[in-house]
């Protein structure tokens, strides 16, 4: 597609998100798009770490669980206004994200991977084991209702509507903002480090700092989902860290297509929907996703971004028909 | 603190120890041969544990003929998952190796629990009403033979490595795998066999922990994350230094949870595996071994 058509897309899909509320009311459909709009910046936050620059993060669903508790506890203990409490939570994440990247990157992305993984893990045991600080297991319920006061201007967030544009709202901000990043020089620079990371440094491109960038920029992202979704559930407990985030987003990541901008956006939206398809199955549901995480990754490695780009390549490559000479 | 409950945490940290070193020798082994990190390891580990169950309480195997068989099961099941789906990741593919062995794992765990339930499963044999005694200090029968076996399977392993030409063939493998194929070793041979070692490892572990603790679908999964951390305390890829590390990390967490409160158990293995990394990146016995 021509920049000029995709643009033309994007506002039209803007729109109808802008749209959806104004038209129902149905709480289902507008759940969906809370999920939605919280799963795709997750993934797409994941998908900056692992699909451009190459380090496989599990960390993503730890800030996310960062996000969620900071802002709660600032705002539940503290009294601070939602808002504070996210970007407290956002500052944390980023924090927490430079420390294990810095820590482990150092060693290899194979450490990364690992401590990732180690640190995620260590948060759910954290929020489940320290009850002075997190309540334990019980989890905080009953959170209060987040206000916006911006003079001239009150917004209580109560409907499903008041949450859908909330989220909604950030996540375009921050797909807007992954997609500015990703199409940069940064974006070419984390690229190249994929490809070939010596080659890339012997051009002056330090992996180190590029790698952290993106990762401290998914923090803040994930972060921030994460103080807002918790306020749209009322309820925070240690199942925010489940494993299950994780693996939803790779699966996205991996089928959208690592590095892939619009198949990792389209992948999502299918597995905020695909839960509830197949819910007559829950057992066997998580048998489902891994065999579709094997196959994925044996028969399909570039996922639907990958097959795109194939064929435009091919499309590249036909010879053109030849124009006859004036 | 009197001296028997000093010895009975000193005891149980070495037994668990020597379960965690035997997981964590297997996959810092797969690791160093293949560059792969085994996500589904400790559900190899759960399989095992539940296998052993069955076998003992369903079919009235006697311990040591479960050990044996639930071992010689892990060397098989080894051999099938490199040659069924990890030799088809040759090269660089570190992260594709890892979401692999991780859907391999969702699977695994996801289909324990749809067949078996979560439910616990304790071991009720002869064997677990055995007992030591040592003045005052009473030790399970079930947990000196599970050290035994640590301490054989170990010096197993180390014989296998250092005294044979395939053991030499795997180290070489594990330290440059261009140059062990340019002198003519068959790369996939040796892959093939850490693997089917390092899931007979964790087969074995299984098996010796069965008596001893109780079994779950969900055991292998908190398990495998303390063996990742294992082995990079003991340094990427180094077998010996994995096996050390693990019987230190078991005798701290026992200290630890008989001392300190429920969440800094958990958490001494994280907060170790972060301060090697940022004081000895190469782990405690590096020696720079191929990362």
């Amino acid at each position: 597609m021509s920049p000029r058509r995709i643009l033309l897309a994007v506002i039209a899909g803007l729109v109808a998100l802008f749209v959806v509320p104004l038209v129902t009311d149905n709480e289902y459909v507008l759940a969906l798009g809370v999920s939605f709009a919280a799963m795709s910046v997750l993934a797409g936050g994941l998908n900056l770490i692992y699909g451009y620059t190459g380090l496989l993060s599990f960390a993503q669903v730890a800030f996310f669980g960062i996000g969620g508790y900071t802002a709660v506890l600032l705002v539940v203990d503290l009294g601070w206004s939602l808002w504070a409490g996210v970007a407290a939570g956002a500052a944390v994440c980023v924090a927490m994200g430079l420390l294990v990247g810095y820590s482990s990157l150092r060693l290899s992305r194979h450490a990364f991977a690992i401590v990732s993984l180690s640190f995620a893990l260590l948060c759910a045991i954290v929020a489940r084991d320290w009850p002075e600080l997190t309540r334990g297991s019980m989890g905080i319920p009953g959170l209060p209702t987040p206000e916006m006061k911006l003079p001239g201007l009150r917004w209580r967030i109560v409907e499903p509507s008041d949450y859908y544009y909330l989220l909604m709202g950030f996540a375009v901000l921050a797909h807007g903002l992954i997609y500015l990043v990703v199409t940069s020089r940064l974006g070419r620079a984390m690229r190249a480090i994929k490809l070939n990371e010596p080659l890339a440094q012997s051009q002056g491109v330090n992996p180190l700092s590029y790698r952290l960038l993106a990762l401290a920029l998914s923090a803040l992202l994930s972060g921030i989902v994460g103080g807002l979704f918790v306020f749209y559930l009322t309820i925070i407990d240690p199942s925010i860290f489940d494993f299950y985030y994780t693996e939803t987003m790779l699966i996205s990541v991996v089928i959208g297509g690592p590095g892939s901008f619009w198949g990792v956006l389209a992948a999502s939206a299918v597995m905020t929907v695909l839960p509830d398809l197949l819910r007559f199955t829950t057992d066997l549901r998580m048998v489902l996703y891994g065999v579709a995480l094997i196959a994925a990754i044996l028969i399909f490695p570039g996922g639907i971004g990958g097959w795109f780009y194939r064929r435009r390549l091919a499309r590249w490559r036909r010879p053109q028909p030849k124009k006859s000479a004036p | 603190m009197d001296w028997s409950f000093f010895a009975q945490l000193l005891l149980n940290g070495i037994v668990m120890g020597v379960i965690y070193a035997l997981v964590a020798m297997g996959l810092s082994l797969i690791f160093g041969v293949l560059e792969i990190v085994n996500f589904a390891h400790g559900e190899f580990y759960m399989l095992a544990s539940m296998l052993a169950y069955f076998l003992t309480v369903q079919w009235g195997f006697d311990y040591w003929a479960t050990i044996v068989v639930v071992t010689v099961v892990g060397l098989a099941v080894g051999y099938v998952l490199f040659e069924g789906l990890l030799f088809s990741l040759r090269g660089e593919a570190f992260e594709r190796s890892i979401l692999l062995t991780m859907g391999l794992s969702m699977v695994l765990q996801n289909g324990a629990v749809f067949l078996f339930t979560t439910t616990p499963r304790m071991e009720e044999t002869p064997l677990s009403l055995q007992n030591v005694q040592f003045g005052d200090l009473r030790i399970p029968m079930a947990r000196i033979y599970a050290l035994v076996l640590g301490v054989v399977a170990f010096g197993a392993l180390y014989l296998i490595l250092h005294r044979t030409r395939l053991g030499k063939a795997m180290r070489g493998g594990a330290q440059s795998r261009v140059a062990a194929m340019m002198v003519g070793i068959d790369t996939r041979v040796v892959s093939r066999l850490a693997v089917a070692i390092g899931i007979g490892l964790s087969g074995l572990a299984g098996a010796a922990l069965a008596p001893i603790y109780s079994v779950h679908p969900l055991m292998g999964f908190s398990f495998v994350f303390k063996a990742f951390a294992i082995i990079i305390i003991g340094g990427l890829g180094n077998v010996a230094g994995a096996a050390i590390s693990a019987v230190m990390l078991g005798i701290i967490e026992s200290f630890a949870g008989g001392l300190l409160p429920l969440a800094m158990t958990d958490a001494v293995a994280f907060v170790a595996m972060i301060l090697v990394l940022l004081l000895r990146p190469q782990g405690l016995f590096g020696r720079g071994v191929r990362v």
